[in-house]
């Protein structure tokens, strides 16, 4: 295989494309809640990064608009990605509403 | 995941930086002294950019974007003028000035600017996937 850039990754990581029953999770692997707050952290984390990055353009401390640009769109992808993963638990949890016992 | 806006924003900031010192070229087209007021005629500037950005965020950035390595001074790049009057000229009436060809620096100002639109479209483009990949999360 040859890789000049090094974009090809092969990753040892948990297969995100499994095949009939799923891989079964290993004992102690974070849980899904563990790892959505871990997440949650992260984003806000760059979102900060974004506010702290205006600022300083604002207040010419800094004058990399390519940089801040970067900060912001980083921060408003991972938003908008938390924001889908939230749609959806909030999507199973109306279905699961619906179910009658 | 943000590996292609970091390389991008390398070569933003990479044409920028070369804008620059275009700018400074021009601007100093006619210097002949140096700060300390003796003759020393402004000598040319060259950017050199080199692959891979030390700057970057992310791992992708590093190794595949691009960053200025060296603002590299033209030994050399002087040109001679017939100026008998002026102060700093010889004995002949030849004066060495900077060697700066307007039309030269116009045209790398105006590729350094069509380089950075293209790294701004590629920047776009990225953005534009990775919405487009939400989308379908959602």
């Amino acid at each position: 295989m040859t890789d000049p850039l090094g974009l090809i990754r092969t990753s040892t990581a948990s297969p995100t494309r499994s095949i009939a029953g799923g891989p079964r999770p290993e004992a102690g692997a974070p849980s899904f809640k563990d790892v959505l707050l871990q997440n949650i952290d992260e984003v806000n984390k760059l979102q900060q990064d974004a506010t702290k990055a205006v600022e300083d353009l604002t207040a010419g401390r800094r004058d990399d608009v390519e940089g801040v640009m970067l900060a912001t769109s980083k921060a408003d992808t991972a938003f908008k990605a938390l924001q889908a993963v939230r749609n959806r638990v909030m999507e199973a949890y109306d279905e699961i509403k619906q179910i009658r016992v | 995941m943000y590996g292609s806006l970091d390389i991008s924003v390398g070569g933003m900031i990479a044409q920028r930086t070369r804008m620059q010192v275009i700018a400074a070229n021009i601007a100093n087209a006619n210097v002949l002294e140096d700060t300390e007021g003796n003759f020393s005629p402004y000598l040319r500037r060259a950017t050199m950019i080199e692959p891979g950005d030390p700057t970057a965020t992310t791992e992708q950035g590093r190794a595949l974007g691009v960053h200025v390595a060296d603002i590299r001074i033209v030994e050399g790049s002087l040109a001679r003028r017939y100026d008998p009057s002026h102060p700093y000229a010889d004995k002949d009436g030849y004066l060495m000035v900077p060697d700066i060809n307007p039309i030269v620096e116009q045209l790398n100002a105006m590729e350094a600017s069509r380089a950075y639109e293209a790294n701004v479209a590629a920047a776009e483009t990225a953005k534009t996937m990775m919405t487009s990949a939400l989308r379908l999360l959602a």
